[in-house]
């Protein structure tokens, strides 16, 4: 071939890549201002009569509010918030793995306002590496579920609760369900009994720091949950998996986080509920960034000011009302959906985040190289 | 994969074909070796000699491979440089106090991860194996024999292509899984679910995967193969299996690229390895790396430790594959390529051939779909066996379901013709000579394809988020711009080596001619190369397109707050307990994706010059 022929066309071809190329970072140049959510343009006071300290008409120097979220509810409740206040918000709905790791990975120079995901373990590790604000606490009447899921340097708060594990069982199948851990134990439920894997589901590892925190100890945890494996338990990743396999019958009682439980419940009537005791108290919560602007860390004083109010409360338990909605409150006077069993005389135990916290990795890796495998 | 008229050249005697000495600008050039057809005749000049225009914009041609390479640098080489240097030095990126360390490499080689890496090694090499094994025969028999049912053969791989890999794998455990829909048919076969829920049932999945990219490949390279060279052989006595032994080596380019590509996308693949892998107790290199990420907090450094051992594993099939290519030359394709002609099948063959391909598809697409559409028309976990369009309902309620969706679509475009483009040059430059730029080139685009998308999306973090980046103003993380950037470089490796095997099959002969007689280089690009290129580069772009469309990992890291994309949507219903309302989601994603590839390769037929069309097309014999 023609050398020269053969390099001209080759730099041709360079030159539109380069062209292409430069192209699509000037259309995606544009596109990005249009990808930001738009402040929301009503701001009439009467748009939110239950705002609590957030007045749209102090709408001056509003900044994008960026908020982490993995909740359910998230999408509709930021919409109601920038529509009561006025503050546009950018929603990264996202897993909670995805967006800790984002956080984790992004710590020098964070992008984000604050989070909301279920776990007060994976808060007290963000808090012990400084990422967190600490000393804010809204201005409310806490009931015996908030007070409790309160942490000492409020660097976070509790927005509602949901238990690990919630019993699910087939009805049809499972007339009489255990009615303590150590029953899970017994040949009757050799091979029935599913739970999920931590380093999959991020709710599981706070039921296991639960157990082992009631049995007195990592030891007696670890002797518990190698003496369930030997009565059979079967792991699967998440909630979804292993209420699949509850209700087709590979098990017939499934360990899961109390929302999943009784949304399924409330989908396939053929499912029960119940509650062993203890359980394990997992609180959604909300974090600020600590090194972002005192801006935009004062839109998330806001925001968490709007979802503990009675209209941030509504939207929370109609947002995902089959999934995240069915939590228990933690405000006083505030009463959890219908659908939720009252917890009566179950017994329930918070475990201390900054103790079990810093044992997330080794005590997963333990789990998945000792009970799952 | 030599283009002999590169500098240098072949050696003498390792068959390349070197032809003359460049004639002087403007002057038409004797072009083709021995082997390849003469030079069109000269048409009658109208005018006196002229010069070939240069075309315009001197400065950015003059920019352009510069440029180039800058993109490979900047996209690819320092997202990944970024994250395999976290193994070494975590405190760089502030995720440890070493400045220097090998804990973590140590670390990966030993335990639970060096039986994860070595897993994954030989199960890659199996399944890039299996699907050759599979691909060849299949894009042999619906480009080469009047096989039933072989113009659905293309539309059936690129639906394959829309899957995500955990589709097919959820169809298969709920097939085979204890009291699956096999035992509740009444087939008490517990010596399936051992196998299928095990090493073979991966290497089973895995290998399926890499079906397309073969089938993709060597279609591809047929289309460009024509007629002449089996004729030759049954011109001189040989046997049709003979003519084939002969005809086999010449797609040696293609054949290479399908098992590169199907190593480097099995040692990367996720959706396997997180469903059916994990639930065999078959833990795979990916699953493990995602464990050291998605534990809390997530150790970085081993991950890229890990990263460190995939990276080094790609070097396996680029060695085996540069030791086969090495001093030959794989240019075929010119305008003078005949089409080739359709081997009618006997009624027996037909009969078995075709039963054969539907087996294929059934196993290809059928368990997917299984598993896809059961979730969605089941409203209990797929637990029952009630079909109910509950889910679909409450989809159609979701309010913003259309947003990610075109979201989706317009990146989707977007990526598909910036990939194509670079993924061109890239082949182009592959298929030249081998020289210390392209083999780095080669590697750095094949292990890119070795590390799995979160790690992809971790390292531009890492790249793009530094506070440096800030105070220089270069905001880009969690912009669109970012996220569009990653899907080129994520896209680019593969598009790349797809692209390889035809690009390398073209002659010099076909620009040049166009150039002889006056014309431009786009016009002599467009007129000469382009449309024997069209086919593949619409397949390298529908191919695109549809990895784009519901690519998972890397969105999750990447995307832009607020305008989240499709699989985006879609996980966000899976892991919020609305697993139906996900599988629907799902499932009215890849329609709408197959819709798009159906459109696309429609418009190619009705659209695209018949000349354009000729060209790998076949006749019936």
């Amino acid at each position: 071939m023609d050398r020269l022929h053969r390099r001209t066309r080759l730099r041709l071809l360079t030159g539109v890549s380069g062209a292409a190329a430069l192209t699509l970072l000037a259309v995606a140049g544009c596109s990005s201002s249009s990808s930001s959510p738009a402040p929301a343009a009503a701001t009439s006071s009467s748009a939110s009569p239950s705002s609590p300290s957030s007045s749209p008409a102090s709408s001056s120097a509003k900044v994008p509010l960026v908020v982490y979220s993995a909740q359910g509810y998230d999408s509709a409740m930021t919409k109601a918030f920038t529509k009561a206040t006025g503050i546009p918000v950018q929603l990264d709905d996202n897993s909670t793995g995805p967006l800790l790791t984002q956080i984790e990975a992004s710590k020098n120079n964070p992008n984000w306002g604050l989070l909301w995901v279920d776990g007060a373990t994976a808060f007290a590790g963000l808090d012990t590496q400084g990422l967190l604000m600490k000393g804010f606490e809204p201005k409310v009447s806490w009931n015996s579920l908030g007070a409790a899921s309160l942490p000492p340097d409020k660097s976070y708060t509790p927005t509602g609760v949901t238990l690990m594990a919630a019993l699910v069982y087939n009805k049809a199948k499972v007339k009489n369900p255990p009615a303590s851990w150590q029953a899970l134990l017994s040949p009757a439920w050799k091979g029935q009994v599913g739970m999920n894997d931590p380093s999959q589901s991020g709710p599981t590892y706070p039921f296991i720091a639960g157990m082992m925190n009631y049995l007195g100890g990592v030891s007696a945890g670890e002797k518990y949950f190698m003496s369930l494996k030997a009565n059979g338990l079967v792991i699967h990743p998440t909630n979804g998996v292993t209420l699949q396999a509850l209700t087709s019958g590979q098990i017939n009682l499934a360990l899961v986080q109390s929302s999943a439980a009784i949304g399924a419940a409330l989908g396939d009537k053929n499912l029960g509920v119940a509650y062993l005791n203890p359980v394990t108290l997992l609180p959604s919560a909300i974090g600020i960034d600590a090194k972002a602007p005192p801006a935009v860390q004062a839109e998330a004083e806001q925001f968490i000011d709007f979802v503990l109010s009675p209209a941030g409360q509504k939207v929370m338990q109609s947002g995902d009302p089959t999934g995240d909605s069915l939590y228990y409150p933690v405000i006083s006077g505030v009463s959890p959906l219908p659908a939720l069993p009252p917890l009566g005389s179950t017994k329930t135990q918070a475990i201390d985040p900054y103790k079990w916290g810093p044992q997330e990795a080794a005590i997963n890796t333990w789990f998945d190289s000792n009970i799952v495998r | 994969m030599i283009d002999p008229a590169a500098p240098g050249g072949p050696p003498p005697g390792t068959g390349g074909a070197r032809p003359p000495a460049p004639p002087a600008p403007g002057i038409p050039a004797r072009t083709g070796g021995p082997s390849a057809p003469p030079s069109p005749p000269r048409p009658p000049r109208t005018g006196g000699l002229r010069p070939p225009r240069t075309g315009g914009l001197p400065a950015l041609r003059a920019a352009g491979m510069p440029l180039f390479w800058l993109i490979v640098a900047a996209f690819i080489l320092l997202p990944c440089a970024c994250f395999l240097l976290l193994a070494l030095s975590p405190r760089l990126f502030g995720q440890g106090a070493q400045w220097f360390t090998l804990t973590y490499l140590r670390q990966s080689l030993t335990g639970a991860t060096a039986v994860a890496v070595a897993n994954s090694l030989w199960v890659s090499c199996a399944a890039a194996a299996l699907g050759l094994a599979l691909g060849f025969p299949v894009a042999w028999l619906a480009a080469r024999t009047t096989v039933p049912g072989r113009r659905f053969v293309s539309g059936g791989m690129w639906l394959s292509l829309l899957l995500p890999s955990w589709l097919p794998a959820l169809g298969w455990e709920r097939l085979v899984q204890a009291d699956g829909v096999m035992y509740r048919a009444g087939l008490d076969w517990p010596w399936v679910t051992h196998l299928i829920m095990g090493p073979f049932g991966v290497v089973l999945l895995l290998g399926l995967r890499c079906v397309p990219f073969s089938y993709l490949a060597v279609s591809a390279a047929l289309g460009g193969l024509g007629q002449e060279f089996e004729d030759a052989a049954r011109v001189h006595g040989a046997s049709r299996l003979a003519a084939l032994r002969l005809v086999a080596p010449i797609l040696a380019p293609a054949i290479w690229s399908a098992l590169a590509i199907g190593f480097a996308e099995s040692i990367s693949d996720f959706g396997v390895a997180a469903t059916l892998a994990y639930n065999a107790d078959f833990p795979l290199a990916t699953y493990q790396l995602y464990a050291a990420i998605g534990n809390f907090p997530p150790s970085f450094p081993l991950a890229a430790g890990m990263s460190w051992l995939l990276v080094a594993a790609v070097a396996v099939p680029l060695a085996l594959q540069a030791r086969a290519l090495r001093g030959r030359s794989y240019a075929i394709l010119s305008g003078r390529t005949r089409q080739a002609v359709r081997r009618r099948l006997g009624r027996f063959e037909a009969v078995l051939a075709g039963s054969g391909l539907a087996l294929f598809f059934l196993v290809m697409l059928g368990i997917p779909g299984f598993g896809a559409v059961s979730g969605s028309l089941l409203g209990d976990y797929g637990g029952s066996f009630t079909p109910t369009l509950v889910n679909y309902q409450a989809l159609f309620r979701q309010p913003g379901l259309t947003g990610p969706l075109e979201r989706s679509m317009a990146y989707g475009l977007i990526t598909a013709t910036v990939t194509v483009t670079l993924g061109f040059i890239a082949a182009r430059l592959l298929s030249r000579r081998r020289t210390a730029a392209t083999g780095a080139l080669d590697f750095l685009l094949l292990a890119s394809v070795a590390l799995p998308g979160v790690v992809f999306g971790a390292g531009y973090i890492f790249a793009y988020n530094l506070p440096v980046m800030s105070r220089l103003h270069i905001d880009l993380y969690q912009t669109v711009q970012l996220l569009v950037i990653a899907y080129v470089a994520s896209s680019l490796p593969t598009n790349a080596r797809v692209l390889v095997g035809p690009v390398s099959q073209l002659q010099p002969s076909l620009a040049d001619a166009a150039r002889a007689h006056g014309a431009g280089p786009v016009t002599a690009w467009a007129r000469g190369v382009l449309p024997v290129v069209s086919r593949p580069v619409t397949l390298a772009w529908l191919y695109t397109f549809c990895g784009v469309f519901l690519e998972l990992p890397l969105s999750q890291l990447l995307y832009a707050p607020g305008s989240p994309p499709a699989s985006i949507a879609i996980e966000d219903n899976l892991s919020n307990y609305h697993f139906g309302v996900g599988m629907a989601q799902a499932v009215l994603a890849v329609s709408i994706a197959f819709a798009a590839v159906a459109v696309a390769l429609g418009g190619y037929r009705l659209l695209a010059p018949a000349g354009w069309r000729r060209i790998g097309g076949t006749t019936r014999g």
